[in-house]
């Protein structure tokens, strides 16, 4: 009932953990959240590990819209796994989004702990603290927005930006 | 393997189950945990339990195949209960791990007569080697003792029931978020769900209720 989910990876030949590494987006986006001109801002981004033998990933970030109208997350890739899929928190359930998640204007969809997350599976390989993962978002209006995510062992702090668990809008 | 995750958070409802258990009439506890209302707000950094749960009796079956009787084996020793399953992708690894390293940032000697007992809720995936291996991600170079549960379906929701722990659905994956934290006198007066500063909560918590 809950598979599939908007984001089926497409397999970027098998490219590791830190492939992926396209034209880079500049630092401050995937950092600071403040820079004004653009229409989407990524803050907060990391990965978790898996906890072996479990053999999935969980990558966090908050999307902000600040723009006047409402954009919609319709899909997203990373470089450290075949699949990845959006999970949100509807009802009190984790559950796999299909169909893409709606950024309302000038509203925010955050990813953390508890609230949301992309489930990465079927691993390109190992993903250990120190490396970096490429995750590629794309939006209707935005279009394409690639933001670089450190792995983060589990139980070490996240990124700021990347703590909040509030409501998201 | 497109597992969802589960976090149902379940502060609401664990009060709730905690106060339609209790029996006025049958419990002389009730009135003596009134009286501590102060003390059990007072003093705890994670989500105060009022009335106190005592210490659930259940028995599973532990990472090796043998029997666990929870109350008894765990009996005065400070105790972490936690369900979920391990192909959790974000809030189980996390909760266990905040669990780890709260214990690191304890004295050794509380440490060390610490349990932490993981009760899988997923019956059909989580075996015993399975759960072991997993539990090894959290306990490295710890002192405490990592305890991995299992059981039927049937046992792993009466586990919960008695934990008054909302029980688990989906095959498990829809699970509680809580974390029991039992004191040296067999009773929860705290609780922890994740959040970016659970592992200190825990830290602050765990010598106040060793004993």
């Amino acid at each position: 009932m809950r598979r599939g989910g908007i984001v089926v990876g497409v397999a970027l030949a098998a490219i590791g953990a830190a492939g992926m590494i396209r034209a880079s987006i500049p630092q401050s986006i995937a950092t600071t959240g403040s820079t004004g001109a653009d229409p989407i801002v990524v803050s907060g981004a990391y990965v978790r590990p898996p906890a072996p033998p479990t053999q999935l990933a969980a990558a966090y970030f908050t999307v902000y819209n600040t723009t006047g109208v409402d954009d919609r997350l319709t899909s997203v890739v990373t470089g450290a796994g075949a699949t990845a899929v959006l999970h949100t928190l509807i009802g009190g359930v984790m559950t796999a989004v299909s169909g893409g998640v709606t950024i309302p204007a000038h509203g925010s969809l955050v990813l953390s702990t508890g609230s949301g997350h992309v489930m990465i599976s079927d691993l390109f390989g190992p993903l250990k603290p120190g490396q970096s993962v490429n995750i590629d978002l794309t939006f209707q209006n935005a279009g394409q927005i690639t933001v670089t995510a450190p792995v983060i062992a589990l139980g070490a702090t996240a990124p700021t930006g990347a703590a909040t668990t509030g409501a998201t809008k | 393997m497109r597992r969802v995750v589960a976090a149902v958070l379940a502060v609401g409802a664990l009060v709730l189950a905690g106060c339609s258990s209790s029996k006025p009439s049958s419990s002389s506890k009730g009135s003596e945990l009134n009286d501590r209302t102060g003390t059990s707000a007072g003093g705890f950094d994670g989500l105060g339990l009022n009335p106190a749960q005592p210490r659930p009796s259940f028995t599973l079956t532990d990472t090796t195949g043998k029997p666990f009787a929870f109350a008894q084996r765990t009996a005065g020793h400070p105790t972490l209960l936690y369900f979920g399953y391990t192909q959790c992708p974000d809030v189980c690894p996390e909760t266990m791990a905040d669990i780890g390293l709260a214990l690191k940032a304890i004295p050794a000697a509380i440490q060390k007569k610490t349990y932490v007992v993981f009760v899988s809720t997923d019956v059909k995936h989580d075996t015993g080697p399975v759960i072991a291996q997993w539990l090894t991600n959290f306990a490295p170079n710890s002192s405490a003792t990592f305890v991995g549960l299992r059981g039927t379906q049937a046992q792993i929701d009466a586990a919960q029931t008695a934990a008054h722990i909302t029980v688990a659905e989906d095959g498990g994956q829809t699970h509680s978020a809580l974390v029991l934290l039992f004191g040296a006198d067999d009773y929860a007066r705290v609780a922890y769900t994740q959040s970016t500063t659970e592992q200190q909560q825990m830290t602050h918590d765990l010598p106040l209720v060793a004993g």
